[in-house]
């Protein structure tokens, strides 16, 4: 009896030791993993030499849900991958309700994966300038990436650099990242109304379908997720106005065609009191409730239950969401509408989408052949992007592909960066959409500033501040929740300045005259 | 007694020291040893430096807080909404364990007990879904009720005046079944030859209480006061976050340490300010308790912590 006890003490006291050892040891592992990064370009990459010879693993992260089918489909491609190099990748998925938390924590702790999915919205900026990613030189690049190095336009890689140095293989697929409407047809015809195609033919089709059909919103957003503009200010402020914000957590902006590319603050223009204005009116006339800023439902799902009436996103979305419904729902009739269409259109710069190579990789060159394939290989690009042929599409000719019922078992993360000219269209992607898609390309505008990037370090107090006062200031304010409105922007301006607008404008200025001078 | 030193001591208390070393160990490891992150708050943070390689910047990490002109509200906010809920929560807890102590029926008590514990197992992000459900302005179920029986409508996420009342009360709602079973716990081991002499002395059922069962229970108090009040200025974030989330319009009344670094943070990934942000909670939490327990101790040095 006695022995059994102190015999049991003995185990709980061995066995927190050890716990204690080996959390200590790994913390030691972890620091040597992040000391090993110091020399982000020399270190990793040469320490395997080139060629094929040794099998390796190599994990990916890319973020989204894990799809349903991912065994079957990633076991099909690492047959394909092992025979062309030699390599099997394994995806590790951070899923969409907490990636911005997750992603920059992978890093940080210095996990191991070779490849990460990066983008100008997914940290590519902030990772690439702590030292997250690894530089890729030009030689890493043709020697490893031959298909890419060919497909690839110049001003891709130009694009996709940050203090001149290339830690990115972007997507190779040009679009335009302006901003649309989602309306429902049936109800503009029911109403007798023009043709949403303006600000002011918006805003009478909202006014109308809030005033007559009970039970829906007749604009819907979700406001409640950080994002420190409303949801029209896209279109109804910078597409209208053919202005660029540099940064979407801070309200600076320049003209498109002001080539000395002068920054001002949107708030403290005519243009935006004009469109708060606008903004009162709407919410006046119940266009949106008086809860959206605490909404805390999907949008689109609440637009296909007839919830609400209309939102806005980017035209790929939209086509998207008017397919789906067409198939599930085709009594219901939507159309996109573009409430800027004789303005300038902005293309997305190639950082919209992209693979990285993590800094402490040790598997660089065999994860830069892998990533070549993937985008640029017919067969390991259709297995990637979309599945088993016959199984989660259906492919019609070289460059569509119908969905099947099994395209929902392969869908829905990050495979965006291996986007290229060899993608397959969606065969039921929406005719108008793609018109829409084709006028804008024409009108697609082309300047100096579109691949400046702002880098924050100086200023990182300030960035923090100012976008505090957007959420609390501005986004009441635009949704009309303030009765008096030129008071909540005198409010806003003045706790602009006090948050340090003028010293993050100064220093802006003085990186865009850098740039543009270097130009 | 001393004779053998310290070794000596060990050697005698072998067994006392052993079931002490899984506390102490487990304090070792996830308070004292991370403790040294602490120098995140004082450097500019990057990967190829790591915690302890990257450049010191002094109190620039600091700066973001006090610039912000926000310090002022979100402290006082954290700490008065802490000491509404410190006080409403505990007497209603000692209230509710004093009840289910007198109460009569053991399936009532059980029941009762049950019933108030459920709450404690739902996560806050269903219980911000519930109050929205409750509160909304077009289709809330308090909105639907009051213009059923003719009243106006109340517009309780564009109010903030309401949310300190709301928030007071959910809390209260949830930590009640828990909190009580500590106290019920702390009245069972009372001595119930006391209780037995104050009947036979004809004492009646609050006779009984305010004489015995609360006297009894101070020291229970003492401690779990104190305790929560080295909280004082940590705002429970998951609380704040989803009751609240980011609507601007409230933040005057609702927003905490907790919730405003989060929202100032979370896009710019710095570590460092939120080491800063941090650090700042934990000094103003250790005066805090130091302060506490030298009130205590001054008042009855017995109950004191230490």
């Amino acid at each position: 009896m006695q022995n059994k006890k102190s015999f049991m003490l003995l185990f709980v006291f061995v066995f927190v030791l050890a716990a204690v050892l080996s959390a200590c040891g790994s913390n030691h592992n972890a620091g040597g993993n992040t000391g090993a990064s110091n020399t982000p370009s020399e270190g990793s990459a040469e320490q395997t030499s080139g060629g094929t010879g040794e099998a390796l693993v190599i994990k990916m992260l890319l973020v989204g849900g894990k799809p349903i089918e991912y065994d079957t489909v990633f076991g099909e491609l690492n047959k394909k991958l092992k025979e062309k190099v030699n390599a099997t990748v394994e995806a590790e998925f951070l899923d969409w309700s907490d990636w911005t938390q997750k992603y920059p924590l992978k890093f940080a702790a210095s996990e191991d994966f070779d490849i990460a999915y990066t983008a100008n919205w997914a940290f590519y900026n902030d990772q690439a300038l702590k030292g997250g990613f690894l530089e890729l030189t030009d030689e890493m690049l043709k020697k490893n990436m031959p298909l890419t190095w060919e497909a690839m336009p110049a001003v891709a890689w130009e694009q996709s650099k940050v203090n001149g140095k290339q830690y990115m293989v972007p997507n190779n697929n040009p679009e335009v990242i302006d901003k649309a409407v989602l309306i429902r047809e049936d109800l503009r015809k029911k109403y007798n109304l023009d043709p949403v195609n303006s600000p002011e033919t918006f805003a009478n089709y909202v006014k109308t379908v809030a005033a007559n059909e009970k039970g829906i919103n007749a604009y819907n957003a979700k406001a409640a997720d950080g994002w420190k503009w409303h949801e029209l200010d896209q279109i109804l402020l910078e597409q209208q106005n053919e202005w660029n914000l540099v940064d979407y957590s801070m309200p600076l902006a320049y003209k498109l065609d002001d080539a000395s590319g002068k920054v001002f603050n949107v708030y403290d223009t005519p243009e935006f009191a004009e469109l708060l204005n606008y903004y009162k009116d709407l919410a006046d006339n119940n266009a949106w409730s008086k809860n959206v800023v605490s909404n805390k439902n999907d949008v689109w799902q609440d637009m296909k239950a007839g919830k609400t009436a209309s939102y806005s996103h980017n035209l790929g979305t939209l086509a998207m969401n008017l397919a789906e419904l067409r198939r599930e729902q085709p009594e219901v009739e939507l159309a996109i509408a573009d409430l800027t269409p004789d303005k300038k259109k902005i293309a997305a710069i190639s950082t919209q989408n992209g693979f990285a190579v993590h800094a402490t990789s040790k598997k660089a060159e065999r994860s830069l052949m892998v990533l070549d394939l993937l985008q640029n290989d017919k067969e390991i690009h259709d297995l990637f992007m979309y599945g088993i042929a016959g199984t989660h599409y259906e492919a019609v000719g070289e460059d569509k592909f119908n969905a099947t019922a099994g395209t929902p078992n392969y869908t829905g993360f990050s495979n965006w960066g291996a986007n290229s000219p060899l993608n397959r269209k969606d065969a039921s992607y929406p005719a108008e959409a793609d018109a829409i898609a084709t006028e804008w390309e024409q009108k697609v505008y082309n300047f100096e500033l579109e691949t400046f990037v702002f880098n924050d370090a100086n200023v990182k107090n300030e960035v923090a501040n100012v976008g505090n006062v957007m959420l609390r200031y501005a986004i009441p304010l635009e949704y009309g929740l303030i009765k008096d409105i030129d008071k909540g922007r005198a409010d806003l301006i003045k706790q602009l300045k006090a948050a340090g607008i003028d010293k993050l404008q100064t220093e802006l200025q003085s990186q865009i005259d850098a740039f543009l001078a270097s130009k | 007694m001393n004779r053998q030193g310290f070794w000596g001591e060990v050697r005698k208390n072998k067994v006392l020291l052993m079931m002490l070393a899984p506390a102490v160990l487990f304090f070792l490891l996830f308070a004292y040893v991370p403790m040294a992150g602490i120098v995140l708050a004082f450097k500019q943070f990057n990967y190829d430096g790591g915690i302890f390689g990257s450049p010191w910047n002094g109190l620039d990490n600091f700066r973001f807080f006090f610039d912000s002109g926000n310090a002022w509200m979100v402290t006082r906010n954290t700490a008065l909404y802490n000491i509404a809920f410190i006080i409403v929560n505990n007497v209603l807890q000692i209230a509710a364990a004093i009840l289910l102590f007198e109460a009569v029926g053991k399936w009532f008590r059980k029941l009762t007990q049950t019933v108030m514990f459920l709450p404690y197992f739902i996560s806050w992000v269903v219980v911000g879904a519930i109050a929205y459900n409750l509160f909304n302005y077009d289709v809330g179920t308090l909105n639907s009720i009051l213009t059923a029986i003719g009243l106006e409508r109340i517009d309780v996420y564009n109010t903030p005046s309401y949310w300190p009342f709301i928030l007071v009360l959910v809390s209260a709602w949830k930590a009640l079944g828990y909190g009580s079973v500590m106290y019920l716990a702390a009245i069972t081991g009372i001595d119930t030859e006391m209780y037995e002499a104050a009947e036979i002395d004809g004492a009646n059922v609050f006779q009984r209480i305010f004489h015995i069962t609360i006297p009894n229970l101070y020291p229970t108090i003492i401690i779990l006061v104190l305790l929560a009040v080295g909280n004082i200025f940590r705002g429970d974030f998951g609380m704040f976050y989803n009751m609240v989330g980011n609507n601007g319009l409230l933040f005057s009344s609702t927003d905490v340490i907790d919730t405003f670094v989060f929202r100032s943070l979370t896009t710019s990934n710095e570590i460092g300010l939120s080491a800063a942000a941090g650090f700042y909670q934990s000094i103003l939490g250790f005066a805090t308790i130091l302060l506490a327990n030298y009130a205590v101790r001054k008042y009855d040095k017995d109950h004191a912590l230490f």
